[in-house]
């Protein structure tokens, strides 16, 4: 009988930065793609990873570095078991993630009674297993967790995980 | 590569169709509302389609700029619908609640048809 062990500890799949310049989001989202590509992530769950990474390293150029472009976004990708987490850090100190901590309600945002962009931070809690968010001084880390393997067959209820270290929304 | 979006506006049946190619983020706000404003006044159409069968990327930018496209198109009593989303951006209108007020087709024939009506 055969059987895939994975490895015990975490393992970096890729460590990069890019300026932060509106688009560099394509960037990070393929560079992440290719790192986790022989991670077993169903098509689907990609998908969503591509779609939280690219929200998030959006969010790091325009909220946390402020769109200048000498100062990087990090990304970096790890696969610890079944979870793969990249870690996106900006240097703009405590922010919000999404640059507002406004729940989206389409109805309202139809009705004119709330703005129609808003949506970034929504998205991200909803694409990935977990979310969290930490600030170390100037780094702001916000943390994508996804998982792989057998564990991605859990049904995905959307939203982000209950964290000790998870920001209060 | 960033592909730039860019939109054709025909009519068919009676329905304006706009056709959107490329990446709909930030970048795409001046074509999208310079499509939908040549769609509506072409032929007052009760129906606008947002094809996005040759898109391959939508970001939250680019959901805002759709739902301020359905707030104009409903306060002029025009339905929306949207036709040739991939699997993972119809999830996306499904997460968002925008396929609660944007009918969502297969594909491009299949709105125009179904908006259509059957054959007499």
């Amino acid at each position: 009988m055969t059987s895939v062990a994975r490895p015990a500890g975490p393992r970096r799949l890729a460590a990069f930065a890019v300026p932060s310049e509106p688009g560099n989001e394509r960037l990070a989202l393929a560079q992440v793609a290719e790192a986790v590509a022989a991670s077993g992530l169903p098509p689907a769950r990609m998908e969503r990873l591509k779609t939280a990474v690219a929200e998030a390293t959006m969010n790091a150029i325009e909220h946390g570095n402020q769109g200048r472009p000498d100062i990087p976004v990090d990304v970096e990708v790890v696969q610890d078991g079944d979870d793969i987490i990249v870690a996106i850090t900006d240097l703009g100190g405590e922010h919000e993630p999404g640059g507002s901590v406004e729940e989206p309600d389409l109805l309202l945002k139809l009705e004119g009674e709330q703005r129609a962009r808003g949506w970034g931070l929504f998205l991200i809690r909803n694409m990935v297993d977990a979310m969290h968010v930490r600030t170390d001084g100037p780094r702001h880390t916000i943390q994508l967790i996804m998982r792989a393997g057998a564990a991605a067959a859990v049904p995905h209820t959307g939203g982000s995980e209950g964290g000790g270290d998870e920001e209060d929304l | 590569m960033r592909k730039t979006c860019e939109a054709a506006v025909r009519e068919l049946g009676g329905t304006a169709v706009i056709e959107l190619t490329g990446e709909v983020d930030g970048g795409a706000a001046g074509v999208l509302n310079a499509a939908y404003e040549e769609a509506v006044t072409q032929g007052e159409p009760r129906t606008v389609v947002l094809d996005f069968a040759h898109v391959g990327y939508i970001n939250s930018t680019g959901i805002a700029l759709i739902v301020s496209v359905l707030a104009r198109a409903r306060a002029e009593r025009r339905k929306v619908v949207a036709s040739g989303l991939s699997e993972h951006y119809r999830e996306i209108f499904d997460i968002t609640r925008l396929s609660d007020f944007i009918e969502v087709f297969g594909d491009l024939d299949a709105a125009v048809s179904q908006l259509a009506g059957p054959a007499t």
